[in-house]
């Protein structure tokens, strides 16, 4: 670390910087086709069927990462007057973690298609993202 | 007995300061840690302070010629790719049991994947290092394929060198947080800090006590110090009450 850095973390009484106020639309997260040519490919269903998979997985709570989730080191934490995000579990299918971005009735609603092919998924991961944002959960 | 495996479907990610400073981390709080780095050229010693010049010895050289730092002990498997009696090996000498009274850390390149699925069938957890470069993301799909379900249940992901100040960066990372959900177990925060104590001949917690990239990682041993006690039977899927218990 450079030495004027250091002085300056000493002086505000801090071990380290942590970045807050990098602001942006998330939705311009749709000027990446990568991110939607990735989301529409059937190999990432892989990622679902290990979460779900009956007793040859180990149970959630003796996962690490069951020890922190994902929302716990965003830089930003979430604001009180903010919606709970739904908590993420093992058990999440990459479909139903979509599905429930359409809105506070997803859960209920009929499952779509998978999401091979599927741009109303990116879509709406990408509003999901913009909301987060939004709330400076990300 | 842990087996934790170290690998990334792309090189430069810093998978081998992950392993590097995960076995630093799992060591200071108590475990013993061997560290084995399974790459033709290896860099490991130099997160441990070490010159350039350093050799470390073989896994089955004698403890008097080992490189021990911090209680580390230090190996190479340079050839291990391409002998077949390398997995039973392990296995003869107690890595695939349980307990934390010793913990082998495997740091396996990029283009071992072969040999990467393999062990992490055996393993206790696996830690995949990403970073937030387009490249890296365009090989999870065919990592996701190569590993199966099995594989998959084993693994969980780390953000390594996260700049959030580039918008593709915090888009990407976004993305990945969003897709894998509760295997996202942390990030690691892109600092000067790392490469600049390895040019020092330093460790990064010397030279560096107060970066943010060596607070992410300790944070990170922190969540994987309790998979170190799970019955590796349950990570394979087998019946045990131990991990519970």
């Amino acid at each position: 670390m450079r030495v004027d850095a250091s002085n300056l973390l000493n002086r505000l009484g801090r071990h380290d910087f942590s970045y807050k106020e990098f602001e942006d639309r998330f939705t311009e997260l749709e000027l990446w086709p990568m991110l939607e040519a990735l989301l529409k490919d059937p190999r990432l269903l892989e990622l679902d069927g290990a979460a779900a998979s009956g007793p040859t997985s180990p149970s959630p709570e003796s996962l690490p990462h069951a020890h922190a989730p994902a929302a716990e080191f965003t830089a930003t934490p979430p604001r009180p007057a903010a919606p709970p995000a739904p908590e993420p579990s093992a058990t999440d299918s990459i479909g139903a973690l979509f599905r429930r971005y359409e809105g506070p009735n997803a859960a209920a609603a009929p499952a779509p298609p998978a999401p091979a092919g599927s741009g109303q998924d990116v879509r709406a991961m990408l509003r999901h993202l913009s909301e987060l944002g939004s709330r400076g959960e990300i | 007995m842990a087996l934790i495996v170290c690998h990334s479907p792309k090189g430069g990610t810093g998978n081998t300061f992950l392993a590097a400073h995960m076995a630093l981390g799992l060591a200071e709080a108590g475990a013993d840690v061997t560290v084995l780095s399974m790459a033709a050229h290896d860099t490991l010693p130099l997160h441990f302070a070490l010159p350039p010049s350093t050799t470390l010895s073989t896994l089955h050289a004698p403890s008097e010629d080992s490189v021990v730092v911090s209680g580390i002990d230090l190996r190479h498997a340079g050839t291990a790719p391409h002998d077949p009696d390398f997995i039973p090996m392990l296995k003869d000498l107690g890595y695939f049991q349980t307990g934390r009274d010793r913990t082998l850390i495997l740091d396996v390149p990029s283009c071992e994947r072969n040999l990467a699925r393999r062990l992490v069938n055996h393993a206790c957890a696996h830690l995949c290092a990403l970073d937030t470069a387009p490249e890296t993301l365009a090989l999870l799909p065919q990592m996701f394929d190569e590993a199966g379900k099995g594989g998959l249940s084993r693994t969980s992901f780390v953000i390594n060198r996260l700049d959030d100040t580039r918008r593709l960066a915090r888009h990407n990372a976004a993305f990945v947080r969003e897709l894998m959900g509760p295997r996202l177990i942390g990030r690691i925060r892109l600092d000067e800090s790392v490469p600049e104590s390895i040019a020092m001949l330093q460790t990064l917690a010397r030279y560096a006590p107060s970066s943010a990239a060596l607070a992410d990682v300790r944070r990170l041993v922190d969540i994987v110090l309790p998979a170190l006690d799970a019955d590796i039977s349950i990570w394979s899927g087998a019946k045990s009450s131990s991990y519970a218990a």
